[in-house]
């Protein structure tokens, strides 16, 4: 974790050379009225002002804003090169916080249903916005951090420079207190680095907290735990009230350092006066001196000590929350074409925790090419598990799961196609919506899919070039967007894993024919009974116990396969036309 | 003085003692930093001999010095007590107004989240509360920095008019760049904000087809799509550097200027023997201080930031609390009474005149179409929310007299879509129980319990297991990586999971009223009919009040209360309203 962080930042600073020389040489420039101001300022007053001499004096001062001009430009120019550093690495984040979430989908477990899937869980739209929100603040906070940071180091170069060319003797002076300020200053970040991390993270936790109460407030109001909720997310509140009494403490310790190297060095210039004087000193150069210590270098200290102290700590929180917390994924090994499209399950066993009770427990199961298989079962028992495994998607605990004599987690992706509940469509046109998974398909191809799967008013409303967005489709089109897609898609085997819920039932008749149609083994997550009449063979889930058979056989064979026929279908004949949306019938005649 | 005001002053009072010492640090603190350029003038006047107070020059030395060293000391001191005042009375003011806000929010209950959301309420709480707590403090910086610039300015006509004048002019000209830059800035950042927003809504879209692309093995090509506004936004967030880099520098470069400026004015003065030395320095220093106004007038923004915070606070506090009374319901086995009931909503009735009774024990359907009232009379009847108008008994006794423990523990929600809280599973279905029981430590709190309570039943342990299996619950859950004591947030759940947990809540903590608020409609057919069995069964004790869309929960039911536009059509057993076609009707657009 410390090493992506820092290799990020080094990759954002030793990109482009170029561009750290140029900030280099810039910097040199900004610091030219550093360097002349106590110059200007002394001949300013001993030979011009204080001589008798206004013109000269003028001159100087000229020279002094003309100095500052200079540095003007300069520091428009680093800002640019500052920008040159950190747009790149802020796109450098982004593209590390969307490769991880994106290719680390497969990690976690992804269980049953499409609802809350995976790691980040299922399209969790706030923590896509904190991960967006931090990748902003680590921006920001670097782009700050190297504008004090060489603004400090320049400066205090250019001053020690002025004055060792104005009046060496002074030199210590200024320096040594400085130095020593820096010192303690370095000496005390750490401890607030700790306190401003500790600040940052039981503001999370109240937010979080008060998120929490208010989206359950429903739920806590009529569970009676409003004493609970209040207890908890006080101690959360007292939590942060600790954290910014301690960072405030750690502030102002912060404060005495800036303090000693900011206000120590006048002091001593001013007490050195009379030796600096004995020594040929001229009281326009001792102004000189103030003027550089005021003027120049303890506003950049106290840019340092608030850049370093504020920026440097929210760098390295955020990197952490960004870079940490990464769930480890496998790499996936070199994928094989597996021969053939059938399904071999032998022994296998799935847990989703080390102390969880298998789901699915000693599984045997042949599916042969061509087959045409229908899963049932009571919600829970393990369906889209079973999906999951035959995917690829999930690996045994025991067992293994093998496509045309291939491991299902080694098979070449494209060999088989799975489609959760939830359709994935994306903000995009619906052709490249419909070739996502072929993109070689040709037009001839694609208008056959729309019209098999009767998205033509999809393709009438959105035409060719208007991007879908996947909130505006009913949750049935898009079930028939991803429908097609596979449809056109090389695999050979097919898993429906109640691909068609939200479809009504003559239409998901008609995607199941079109599916058994094109060839290659297709395996249905029934949503409805009506599924696994059409299929030639049934699998019955039942928690401890599977039966594989016809659907005649197990209607007279399994008591749960026959309860579960009668309470989707009622006393109606199955083939009696289009049945009501809901699974739920009813068990009393209807009227007509 | 507004509510919001009185709010940020009470606010300040809980902070205490801290804001009266970074009052007096800020002042002193302010006054020592006025007084401290002139002292430095005088030092150096009097080391270098300049003839100013007349006094001998050798003799004045230390004293002028020790003077300046003295002021120092005083404005570090100052400073550093200053912090740390203004971050202990900001913590304290800000953790009494987020008590006060998340006590009003449960105390208000549900009304609160129907004219707020979440995201609004973690801002109130949040970010509000922290400019709000930072109120008193932005009063006492901006006094404390507009006593020396403005005294800087002061000063600096006093020492000359000239000088003041040059600096005043040279203000202007800063406050000018900076509104020109706020204004050029929006504009600029809506750009990057949408560039930003296009490439989260499209990782959200990924996220949510996770179980495709895994499938699919799409990942690279997915990653390549949802950056694909990448360049965009570059290009779209190095304008804004550009924009900023020429606003900035512009007002970077106005200070030191400003200074010069007034040193050349000063250094003619000084030629003319109007100034001395020190004089020159002290003006020098008193142009900087002078031109830190515009950061108070920034100070002064905060303030109203503070202000505004305050107020949208105050209006959270607003809300009125749902009062509850001290009394026991009578004893009884849950009869429900509804008097004339009305509900509404801005003005339009989502109930009116509903009167029903359902007698203790009994099991009482209620159906209707889609905003047919269902849901305001579930709320109702179990007093997550009081009627506009009419009354609600339990077992004769007015649902506001009964105090809130004995009302919860009488009555248990169950709904379409629950929240689940609390730690693990185990600690979710146990929410609604009183701590003692929560804890499995002692059993029994004297409430009366119905019937149904068998030897399961006891602990609290026991009660959460028992609820579970009622509920269909107990299977799956034992299936989680860490059975009852797995983690909420490790344990992903399906919609229909989610509502058998919530069903096992409510049966938990019901002891003689369960509402079911379409609780069921995620459940596939066989686990509805085995949670409707243990309904019938194990729970047959409690009064039922079950809100459906399903027939055939409908016909289970002893009684069928059908709501139709707010008003009750039609009130009797399953069979005989099923002759109506209009009722047979309401159960077929049903999804």
């Amino acid at each position: 974790m410390r090493g992506a962080a820092g290799g990020l930042l080094r990759r954002a600073l030793l990109r482009e050379p170029r561009v750290i020389v140029r900030l280099a040489a810039w910097s040199v420039a900004e610091v030219v009225p550093a360097f002349a101001a106590g110059h200007a300022v002394a001949r300013a007053i001993d030979e011009g002002f204080a001589a008798g001499r206004p013109v000269t004096g003028l001159a100087w001062l000229g020279v002094l804003a003309a100095g500052w001009l200079v540095a003007a430009v300069a520091a428009r120019q680093i800002l640019l090169g500052i920008a040159a550093v950190v747009e790149p690495f802020r796109d450098d984040l982004l593209t590390h916080v969307v490769s991880r979430a994106v290719s680390g989908l497969g990690a976690g477990p992804v269980v049953d249903s499409g609802a809350g899937s995976g790691v980040l869980g299922g399209g969790d739209t706030s923590a896509v916005a904190r991960m967006n929100h931090q990748v902003e603040l680590a921006r920001d906070a670097l782009a700050a951090i190297i504008t004090v940071v060489r603004s400090f180091v320049f400066t205090l170069a250019g001053v020690a420079l002025g004055m060792a060319t104005l009046a060496p003797a002074v030199l210590p002076l200024v320096l040594t207190p400085v130095l020593l300020g820096l010192v303690s200053f370095l000496a005390s970040l750490p401890a607030l680095a700790r306190r401003q991390r500790g600040f940052i993270v039981a503001d999370e936790h109240v937010s979080a907290s008060v998120a929490a109460m208010a989206e359950g407030l429903r739920d806590v109001v009529a569970c009676g735990a409003e004493p609970r909720v209040a207890a908890a997310v006080g101690r959360d509140v007292a939590a942060q009230a600790r954290a910014a009494r301690a960072l405030a403490r750690v502030t102002a310790a912060r404060t005495l350092a800036l303090a000693l190297g900011g206000w120590l060095p006048i002091l001593l210039l001013l007490g050195a006066t009379p030796w600096l004087l004995g020594r040929g000193v001229t009281a326009g150069v001792v102004l000189g001196s103030l003027t550089y210590v005021m003027q120049s270098l303890t506003p950049a200290l106290a840019g340092l000590v608030q850049g370093l102290g504020v920026s440097g700590v929210r760098l390295a929180v955020t990197l952490d929350r960004i870079l940490g917390g990464a769930v480890p994924y496998e790499v996936a090994g070199p994928r094989r074409p597996p021969e053939g499209a059938g399904l071999e399950l032998r022994g296998v066993a799935f847990a989703y925790g080390p102390a969880a009770e298998p789901v699915i427990d000693g599984l045997d199961l042949v599916v042969p090419e061509g087959e045409h298989l229908a899963v049932v079962g009571p919600s829970g028992i393990g369906k889209s598990t079973l999906a999951g495994l035959v995917a690829g998607v999930l690996r045994p605990s025991e067992g293994a799961v093998t496509i045309g004599g291939v491991p299902a987690a080694e098979a070449e992706e494209r060999s088989r196609a799975l489609i959760p509940q939830e359709a994935y469509v994306f903000r995009a046109v619906l052709v490249d919506n419909l070739t996502y998974l072929a993109p070689d398909a040709t037009e001839a191809e694609v208008d056959e899919a729309v019209a098999v799967f009767g998205l033509a008013g999809v393709a009438e409303r959105y035409g060719s070039h208007t991007v879908i967005d996947p909130a505006e489709l009913s949750a049935g089109e898009r079930q028939l967007i991803a429908l097609a897609r596979t449809y056109l898609s090389p695999a050979r085997l097919v898993v429906l894993d109640e691909a068609t819920c939200h479809l009504d039932p003559a239409a998901e008749a008609r995607a199941e024919a079109a599916f058994a149609a094109r060839g290659g083994t297709l395996i249905v997550v029934a949503h409805r009974i009506s599924s696994a009449a059409r299929a030639r063979r049934v699998l019955v889930m039942d928690g401890s116990r599977v039966r594989l058979g016809t659907h005649e056989e197990l209607t007279a064979a399994s008591p749960l396969y026959a309860d579960l026929v009668g309470h989707w279908a009622g006393r109606q004949p199955l083939s009696a036309g289009p049945v009501a949306q809901d699974a739920d019938l009813p068990r009393r005649p209807q009227p007509a | 003085m507004s509510t919001a005001d009185a709010l940020i002053a009470r606010a300040a009072r809980h902070s205490g003692r801290w804001l009266v010492l970074l009052a007096f640090t800020a002042l002193a603190g302010a006054a020592a930093e006025l007084l401290l350029p002139m002292a430095l003038g005088r030092a150096l006047d009097a080391l270098t001999g300049t003839p100013v107070s007349g006094a001998a020059p050798n003799a004045s030395v230390p004293a002028a010095v020790v003077f300046v060293a003295w002021l120092v000391a005083l404005v570090v001191a100052c400073d550093v007590l200053g912090v740390l005042a203004s971050g202990v009375s900001g913590a304290e003011a800000a953790q009494w107004l987020r008590r006060r806000v998340t006590a009003r929010v449960l105390a208000a209950g549900t009304t609160t989240t129907r004219r707020f959301t979440t995201g609004d309420l973690v801002t109130r709480a949040g970010v509000n509360v922290e400019e709000a707590a930072r109120g008193p403090e932005a009063v006492v910086t901006a006094a404390s920095l507009v006593i020396p610039s403005a005294g800087s300015v002061v000063a600096l006509v006093l020492i000359d008019p000239l000088l003041g004048a040059t600096l005043t002019a040279g203000l202007l000209v800063v406050l000018g760049v900076v509104r020109a830059f706020m204004h050029k800035t929006t504009v600029a950042a809506s750009g990057y904000q949408e560039a930003q927003a296009e490439i989260a809504a499209r990782l959200v879209g990924a996220l949510a087809g996770a179980r495709t692309i895994i499938a699919a093995g799409t990942q690279d090509q997915e990653v390549h799509r949802v950056l694909a506004p990448l360049p965009r936004l570059r290009e779209h967030g190095l304008s804004l550097w550009r924009l900023h880099a020429r606003a900035g520098v512009q007002a970077a470069v106005v200070i030191p200027l400003l200074e010069t400026a007034v040193l050349a004015v000063g250094g003619l003065r000084l030629a003319g023997g109007h100034l001395s030395m020190g004089e020159l320095l002290a003006s020098a220093r008193y142009a900087v201080l002078g031109a830190g106004l515009g950061s108070a007038v920034g100070y002064a923004g905060r303030l109203a930031r503070a202000r505004s915070a305050a107020r949208r606070i105050d209006r959270l506090l607003a809300e009125p609390a749902l009062p509850y009374g001290s009394r026991r319901p009578a004893e009884g086995r849950g009869r429900l009474e509804l008097r004339r009931v009305s509900v509404r909503v801005n003005g339009s009735p989502l109930l009116s005149d509903v009167d029903l009774v359902v007698p203790g024990g009994c099991c009482v359907a209620v159906v209707g179409r889609s905003g047919s009232g269902k849901s305001s009379l579930a709320a109702v009847a179990g007093r997550l929310l009081d009627p506009d108008v009419g009354s609600v008994l339990l077992d004769g006794v007015p649902l506001p007299q009964i105090g809130r423990e004995h009302l919860r523990r009488a009555i248990g929600y169950a709904f379409e879509r629950p929240v689940l809280l609390g730690a693990t599973l185990g600690d979710a279905i146990g929410f609604g129980l009183p701590p003692e029981r929560r804890d499995g430590t002692s059993p029994g709190n004297g409430l009366p319990s119905s019937g149904g309570i068998g030897p399961g039943w006891r602990s609290a342990a026991g009660r959460v297991r028992a609820a579970s299996q009622a509920a269909c619950a107990d299977a799956f859950i034992r299936l989680m990586p860490g059975g009852y004591g797995t983690p909420l947030s490790g344990a992903p759940m399906s919609g229909g999971q989610v509502q058998r947990v919530g069903l096992a809540r409510a049966f938990a903590q019901a002891e003689r009223v369960l509402i079911l608020d379409d609780a069921m409609s995620s459940l596939d057919t066989v686990t509805e009919r085995q949670v409707s069995r243990a309904l019938t069964g194990s729970l047959a004790g409690r009064t039922r009040l079950i809100v459906t869309h399903r027939v055939a929960t409908a016909a289970r039911a002893d009684q069928v209360v059908w709501l139709d536009g707010g008003r009750v059509r039609a009130h009797g057993t399953h069979e005989s309203l099923w002759n109506d076609p209009d009722y047979r009707a309401v159960f077929q657009g049903a999804s």
